[in-house]
C-alpha cells in the first residue's frame, strides 16, 4: 500500500498527515496565518517519527493566500526531491469534505475576498475563483482541506501550478501617474 | 581534504540561486534572475519575485547537483538565507531548505544574507584573512563592518542613514532613463564620461562628519543634487553626468572604508556585495589600498551579486568552525540585523 506525506497550506491551518492507502495513520495541524513556515517543518518532523516511509507527497495547490501557500509547496517539492519521490498537487478546496450532493466552498482570500468553488455530485462544476462575498450563492466557509480527500483525489488529479488566481500586485513605471 | 559539501540556497531578492561548495572549493553556482520580469515596474515587485523562485528552483537545484556532478544525497548540509531580504521572497528558500536538510536527515545553517556576501571572498584565499575591514554595499545595504570572525562574530561601524549604494544607483538610472538595474547601466554609461566634469557632493563628509559619525553614509543629498543638476542643464552630457555621479558615490565609500583601516590598525579590506561588481569602485579600490599598504580582496564581478554560492561559503566555514546548526523551524528575518550570523 502507498505511504503518503501529505502537506496543505492554502488557509490559515497548516495541516500535515501520513497515510497508507486510504487510512490516515497520522494527522496534525497548527493555526496561524503566518506560522506555515514553522509549522510545517515541525509537523512533518513529527510525522517522520511515526515509522513509515512515505512513496510519495500530496501537496494543496491552492487557492489560498500566496506566501503561506508557497511555504507548502516549496518544502514538498524540496522533502521529494531529496528522496527522490513523486509530487501530487491536489486543488485544495477540492478536498473539503461536505456531506451534499450539491455545494459551495470557500476560504479567506483577504482584501475582503474569498475563493470557492462549486461542486455537483462529487465534481467540480464552478470554480476555483475569487471573487467578493455577496457576488457568490450560499456557500460553505471556514472548513479546511481534508488529509483523507487529498489522498483520494490524488488517484484522479495532479495540478503542477499553484492556483494563484491573482495578478501581482504591480504598476508599470509607464502607467503611473 | 576536499571538507564538507555544502548546499546554498539564496532567494532573498530577485534570484534564485543555489550553490554547492566542498569546504573551499566552488563546484556549483546556478543563477535563475526575474530581473526582466520587474524591468517595467522601475524596481524589483515582490510577489513577482517569490512566483518566480517557486518556479525556477527545483530546476536550479536540479541544474546545481549536475554541474557539480553529484547526487542529491552527496550533500553533507544545507544552508540557507534567513534575512535580511523579502519576508515572503525568503520563505520559498528556507522552505526548500528545510523540507531538502529533513528529507535527507542533514542539519541546516540558516545565515545571514549579508555576512553570506562577505564570505564568498573565502573561496579565493586559502588563508584566514580575519581580522578584516570589510565594506558592503548592494541594493538594499551599505555598510562598514569589523569581521573578527565571519562565522560568529561582526561588528557594525557605519551604515546608510537613507538609500543604499546601490539604490542610489537605480534612482539616478530611472532619473536619466539608463534602465533597471541602475548599476550595471550607470557603469557603462560613465565609461565615456568625464568623472571630474561635475562636482557633486560627498554625503557625510564634513570635519564634524568625520568626527561624529565617520563610518556612516548618506546618498540622499547626492541623489537631489543629481536631480536639480539634470533640471537645470536641459542637454546634459549623460556619460558626464553618470561618470560623476559613479565617482561621488565611490569615492565616499572607500574614503572611509580606508579611514576605518587606518583607525582599527587593520590593513585589510574585503569589498562585497552587489556593487562591487561596478568597475570604477575596483578600480580606485586597487589605486587606493595599493597607496595605502592595504591589502584588497573583491571576489570576482560573478560572485559579486547575489549568488548560492556565498550562502554555500558561509555554511561550508560554519560547519568547519564546529558552530551548532540551526533549529529545522526557525523565522525567516526581512530585517535580520548583521551581526546575526546565523540562527
Amino acid at each position: 500500500m502507498t505511504v503518503s506525506l501529505v502537506i496543505d497550506t492554502s488557509t490559515s491551518r497548516t495541516i500535515v498527515g501520513i497515510t497508507r492507502g486510504t487510512e490516515v495513520l497520522w494527522e496534525g495541524f497548527h493555526d496561524g496565518a503566518t506560522d506555515h513556515g514553522n509549522a510545517v517543518a515541525d509537523l512533518v518532523k513529527k510525522a517522520m517519527t511515526q515509522g513509515v516511509n512515505p512513496d510519495r507527497v500530496v501537496v494543496g495547490m491552492g487557492p489560498g493566500p500566496f506566501t503561506g501557500l508557497r511555504v507548502g509547496i516549496a518544502f514538498a517539492r524540496a522533502f521529494a526531491a531529496a528522496r527522490s519521490l513523486p509530487v501530487i498537487g491536489i486543488c485544495s478546496l477540492d478536498a473539503i469534505q461536505v456531506d451534499k450532493s450539491e455545494y459551495t466552498v470557500a476560504i479567506d482570500a483577504r482584501r475582503k475576498e474569498i475563493y470557492w468553488a462549486r461542486y455537483k455530485d462529487g465534481v467540480r462544476v464552478e470554480g476555483p475563483a475569487v471573487n467578493f462575498p455577496a457576488d457568490v450563492d450560499g456557500y460553505i466557509l471556514d472548513l479546511y482541506p481534508d488529509v483523507a480527500r487529498l489522498v483520494a483525489l490524488s488517484d484522479s488529479q495532479n495540478e503542477v501550478e499553484p492556483f494563484y488566481l491573482r495578478r501581482p500586485d504591480a504598476i508599470a513605471t509607464a502607467d503611473r501617474s | 581534504m576536499r571538507g564538507p559539501i555544502v548546499l546554498g540556497i539564496e532567494t532573498s531578492c530577485d534570484e534564485t540561486a543555489i550553490g554547492i561548495v566542498a569546504g573551499r572549493t566552488l563546484l556549483a553556482n546556478v543563477i535563475a534572475s526575474s530581473v526582466e520580469e520587474h524591468a517595467r515596474f522601475g524596481g524589483v515587485v515582490p510577489e513577482i519575485a517569490s512566483r518566480a523562485h517557486l518556479e525556477a528552483i527545483q530546476p536550479a537545484l536540479a541544474q546545481a547537483l549536475k554541474d557539480a556532478g553529484l547526487t542529491i544525497r552527496d550533500i553533507d548540509a544545507v544552508a540557507v538565507t534567513a534575512g535580511p531580504g523579502l519576508i515572503g521572497a525568503l520563505l520559498v528558500g528556507t522552505s526548500t531548505a528545510a523540507g531538502l536538510a529533513l528529507g535527507l536527515g542533514r542539519p541546516i545553517y540558516a545565515v545571514n544574507h549579508l555576512a553570506a556576501h562577505i564570505s564568498v571572498d573565502y573561496l579565493t584565499h586559502s588563508n584566514p584573512v580575519e581580522p578584516t575591514i570589510a565594506l558592503l554595499v548592494s541594493g538594499g545595504h551599505s555598510s562598514l563592518l569589523k569581521i573578527d570572525d565571519i562565522t560568529h562574530s561582526i561588528t557594525k561601524l557605519g551604515a546608510t542613514m537613507d538609500d543604499a549604494a546601490g539604490e542610489a544607483f537605480d534612482k539616478i538610472a530611472r532619473i536619466m532613463d539608463l534602465g533597471f538595474p541602475g548599476g550595471p547601466a550607470i557603469d557603462r554609461s560613465a565609461r565615456d564620461g568625464n568623472p571630474t566634469a561635475i562636482d557633486f557632493p560627498r554625503g557625510l563628509t564634513t570635519s564634524e562628519d568625520w568626527k561624529t559619525r565617520p563610518y556612516d553614509f548618506s546618498f540622499s543629498g547626492l541623489k537631489t543634487a543629481v536631480a536639480r543638476y539634470l533640471e537645470a542643464t536641459p542637454n546634459y552630457a549623460k556619460a558626464d553626468v553618470a561618470a560623476s555621479f559613479q565617482e561621488a558615490v565611490v569615492d565616499v565609500l572607500l574614503q572611509k572604508a580606508l579611514a576605518a583601516c587606518k583607525e582599527s590598525g587593520i590593513d585589510r579590506l574585503v569589498i562585497a556585495g552587489g556593487v562591487a561588481a561596478n568597475s570604477r569602485l575596483r578600480h580606485l579600490a586597487i589605486e587606493r589600498c595599493e597607496r595605502a599598504k592595504i591589502a584588497l580582496a573583491i571576489p570576482e564581478p560573478a560572485l559579486c551579486t547575489d549568488n548560492g554560492a556565498m550562502v554555500a561559503s558561509l555554511g561550508a566555514l560554519m560547519v568547519a568552525a564546529g558552530r551548532p546548526a540551526s533549529p529545522l523551524a526557525f523565522d525567516a528575518s526581512s530585517s535580520m540585523a548583521v551581526e546575526t550570523v546565523s540562527f
